[in-house]
């Protein structure tokens, strides 16, 4: 199989069955081809049950396919000698912190990975240091991070990540246990390393707002990638996402209900603002 | 006062360096019948309210009520509220921990010493009341079932001992938009149609603006606000200064508004916010 040039990961024909359900007509991933490169942010949409958190455990090598392969910067995630290794560049950040969050500091648990590489301290240190200045987390590295709020926590499991330098971030549900504040937060930060460091980034979540924010946004259904492309083709091709249950931004739903009734907006309108532009101008030309 | 608080405080940890001053002096009571939100940001001390109102935690300070009555300590009146307010966790099923559906469900009224048949009526009729058929489901392992079922199985279980009030606390962290949308359903019909006091914590207001009655806001332990749905969400400025956010459409609405044009701001559904927008269209034509 050809890899995908500057893929940093990269599932090939992959398929995935539970165990115990090797016999079962519809396995849990099947037919995936999907590559990520350097630098790029992607969301990763369905309903639940469709597939999304078994692709991220298989990109992190948590999993590993039936038939076809995953691939983290040329190292098949099969290699079990080079499992750390992969794991270290495909950081993992879950949806609840609290499962996440280890140590009875915030500068312990950011340490947490790192002293198991056995690296010295000097360096450790430094990497700390690093991570806790990019996440401005500079202020809380004594605090037990149980009295962190739930933004501030999550924002302690993306430095742990952080720490190990990874090529990509996996991110499963990241903010959904977060308020309006910590979801914005988090989300900035990510995009914000995304952008700064070329961090790859794949970004599963509920939330139509946060995939319009995505480089490209792909669609899971039982098992299989039914749609990708930019969140502008995807997020307002609304047909698709209701038949699988799901909804588009806000403001794309409600331009398709007001251009049915026959007011005339531009198809493409993804967020509140274009919107909002949009019926201003049209109210103020009268 | 059906269910409420006057003047409470809670302090974790009193008298260690870690206390913290997690509620101070709450008054507020919501009425039977009662749709009511609880929202405020992460750490403002929802989760803190949510359980004193049926006993789990004890104030520091101050009291609760629940039907006219002040909560004591006496252990078998804590024990009746408990089953008269049924509390769903965050992230419930995280909890479960029988082979069954049914036997998830049963544990509750099995606990109250009923005989098995009983045990089996009230199975059914909390899995009636979530929308999932008994046949289909109760011989089922917890783990066979999609998210969305998941939570309704977690609320099942605190509806088989037959609440007058349940109490959510955040209840659809995780849940795709079909599964919110399901869950809300039901919630309304229990409320409208079996007159369940619900009571709801959360930061996610999209698709529970709509539902709601009163509204109780919470910032760093204090009620900031006290109110009905459409009192408090209009005051947008100072919903965003603590970190909230309106659902998307309400937001909309306010922006048109603040660009000068006249539009209801109280919408909480997209079909709401249509026809306030194809009013502007039928006026100019």
């Amino acid at each position: 199989m050809v890899s995908t040039p500057n893929a940093i990961v990269e599932a090939k024909a992959v398929e995935f069955y539970y165990t115990g359900e090797e016999t079962s007509a519809s396995p849990a991933l099947s037919g995936i081809n999907l590559a990520v490169k350097q630098g790029e942010y992607v969301a990763l949409i369905g309903p639940n049950g469709s597939g999304k958190t078994t692709l991220l455990k298989l990109f992190n090598a948590l999993l590993t396919p039936h038939t076809g392969e995953v691939m983290v910067e040329g190292i098949s995630t099969d290699c079990e000698e080079k499992i750390s290794q992969v794991r270290r560049m495909c950081g993992m950040i879950f949806q609840n912190p609290d499962n996440q969050l280890v140590a009875t500091t915030v500068e312990e648990d950011i340490a947490f990975g790192l002293e198991n590489l056995a690296l010295p301290s000097g360096i450790i240190r430094q990497r700390v240091d690093d991570a806790a200045r990019l996440l401005d987390l500079e202020g809380l590295l004594r605090q037990p991070p149980h009295l962190l709020s739930g933004g501030e926590k999550q924002r302690v499991a993306i430095a742990g990540v952080l720490a190990m330098e990874p090529r990509c971030i996996l991110m499963d549900e990241p903010t959904s246990m977060l308020d309006p504040a910590g979801r914005r937060e988090v989300n900035a930060t990510v995009r914000d390393l995304n952008n700064s460091r070329g961090l790859a980034v794949i970004h599963v979540t509920h939330f139509p707002e946060e995939a319009a924010a995505a480089d490209r946004v792909v669609v899971l259904s039982e098992g299989r990638i039914v749609g990708q492309g930019p969140p502008e083709e995807i997020l307002t091709d609304l047909e698709m996402l209701h038949k699988l249950g799901l909804q588009g931004p806000t403001a794309v739903e409600l331009a398709a209900m007001l251009r049915e009734d026959g007011y005339p907006l531009a198809p493409q309108l993804l967020n509140s603002r274009e919107l909002v532009d949009s019926i201003c101008s049209l109210e103020r030309k009268s | 006062m059906f269910i409420g608080t006057e003047k409470l405080t809670h302090t974790y940890m009193s008298g260690t360096p870690y206390a913290k001053e997690a509620l101070r002096n709450i008054t507020f009571s919501f009425e039977k019948g009662d749709f009511a939100l609880i929202i405020g940001p992460s750490g403002s001390g929802k989760s803190t309210l949510i359980q004193h109102l049926n006993g789990l935690l004890r104030p520091s300070s101050g009291r609760v009520f629940f039907d006219h009555e002040a909560i004591g300590s006496d252990k078998h009146k804590l024990l009746q509220i408990r089953r008269r307010i049924g509390l769903v966790f965050q992230m419930p099923e995280e909890q479960f921990f029988s082979e069954t559906v049914f036997d998830e469900i049963a544990f509750a009224p099995r606990n109250l010493g009923l005989e098995e048949r009983l045990v089996r009526n009230r199975v059914n009729d909390a899995l009636h009341k979530v929308d999932l058929d008994a046949g289909t489901f109760a011989g089922r392992h917890p783990f066979q079932l999609s998210a969305g079922q998941k939570r309704l199985v977690a609320i099942a279980a605190v509806l088989s001992l037959e609440p007058e009030v349940l109490i959510l606390d955040e209840p659809t962290a995780g849940l795709d938009s079909a599964g919110r949308r399901t869950l809300f359903n039901l919630l309304t019909n229990l409320n409208r149609n079996e007159r369940l006091t619900v009571i709801i914590s959360t930061h996610h207001l999209d698709e529970v603006a709509a539902l709601a009655g009163p509204v109780l806001v919470l910032k760093d332990g204090r009620l900031v606000m006290n109110g009905l749905a459409a009192d408090i969400f209009i005051r947008r400025s100072e919903l965003d200064e603590l970190g909230l956010a309106l659902p998307p459409v309400t937001e909309i609405m306010h922006n048109l508004f603040e660009a000068g044009l006249p539009v209801n701001m109280a919408v909480y559904s997209l079909t709401g916010a249509k026809e306030e927008i194809m009013k502007l269209k039928r006026r100019r034509d």
